[in-house]
């Protein structure tokens, strides 16, 4: 539950009043970052430094809409768990499967559907 | 908070909506989903590097602007949020319009996108890319369509007059989770699928 609910309209008033601009500056940050990525792919710099830049930038726009847009930094803690637990099974699948056919010794030499 | 008064007004004993958690979970499992569909094109990626070169199919810009105009209906739709919990009836509606359109938009991209890729020879069935990819993208598509269509029936719903801001806060705030997790399902892709094909 939001901690809107709890509150006078008064209250609620202020607090969405404070989140607009917050949603605002957001939303101008989103796009400038995305502006960035899109410089950063032709910009000749070494590949492990790009590619860690745009892995971070991405991670920071992931977080911000997590956070700010789906409210979860003013919601209740068992919220993020619940979602949390999603990212962390999402990420460890990834993770095994690499582990177990990202290596090369397993790569079929033929391709499917060739 | 007995158990019975938590069960009457929709609240979970951890003082959190059931509706509201039930959607979380739901976008946890989501996560699982498109986190295997994510894993499956990139593991295949590093299997059959030599198979397809998508640097000369992708367009950059396209995609920038596609992931831009879903950026901003998120913003539309935490504004739509932020009105429903003020009771402000109007400014829900304008923002809802302005984050179906861009919804729109974005499909619209896409289809443009599908088009354009078929018409150059990348169609589902040529070899891993063309399923993985097609299968991954074409699944996010599917979401933002069923969030436009849900968006839209919100939207008759509260020209009806049935609408209450205070009663139906939770079910856009709901409806605005299952979109901003689309938007960050793209973010994920887009960094991981479109611009890292072009640094590698």
């Amino acid at each position: 539950m939001s901690d809107t609910e709890h509150m006078s309209q008064k209250e609620i008033l202020k607090a969405e009043n404070d989140r607009y601009y917050a949603f605002v500056n957001l939303a101008l940050i989103l796009a400038a970052v995305t502006g960035i990525e899109l410089v950063l792919v032709y910009l000749p710099f070494p590949t492990t430094l790009i590619f860690t830049v745009l892995i971070s930038l991405s991670l920071f726009k992931f977080v911000g809409v997590v956070a700010w847009f789906m409210h979860l930094i003013y919601d209740k803690l068992i919220l993020t768990m619940a979602f949390g637990t999603g990212m962390i099974i999402a990420f460890g699948t990834y993770t095994a499967l690499l582990f177990l056919l990202g290596g090369d010794m397993v790569a079929p030499q033929e391709i499917p559907g060739r | 908070m007995s158990q019975t008064e938590s069960h009457d007004d929709g609240h979970h004993g951890l003082m959190v909506k059931n509706k509201k958690l039930l959607m979380w979970l739901f976008l946890g499992s989501d996560c699982m989903f498109f986190g295997t569909l994510i894993s499956t094109h990139l593991i295949y990626r590093k299997l059959y590097p030599e198979e397809f070169d998508p640097t000369q199919l992708f367009s950059l810009e396209l995609t920038s602007f596609s992931t831009f105009i879903l950026l901003m209906s998120s913003f539309l739709m935490a504004l739509s949020v932020s009105a429903m919990h003020k009771g402000e009836m109007k400014s829900f509606r304008r923002n809802v319009v302005g984050v179906i359109f861009f919804g729109l938009i974005f499909l619209g991209c896409q289809v443009y996108e599908f088009a354009h890729f078929i018409h150059e020879g990348l169609t589902l069935d040529l070899g891993t890319f063309g399923s993985t990819f097609y299968l991954m993208t074409g699944t996010h598509g599917v979401h933002v369509a069923v969030g436009v269509f849900w968006l839209i029936s919100m939207l008759f719903y509260s020209q009806s007059g049935k609408m209450e801001a205070h009663k139906n806060a939770i079910d856009v705030e709901i409806a605005g989770l299952y979109w901003h997790f689309v938007d960050i399902v793209w973010i994920v892709i887009f960094t991981v699928v479109y611009l890292i094909e072009f640094i590698v």
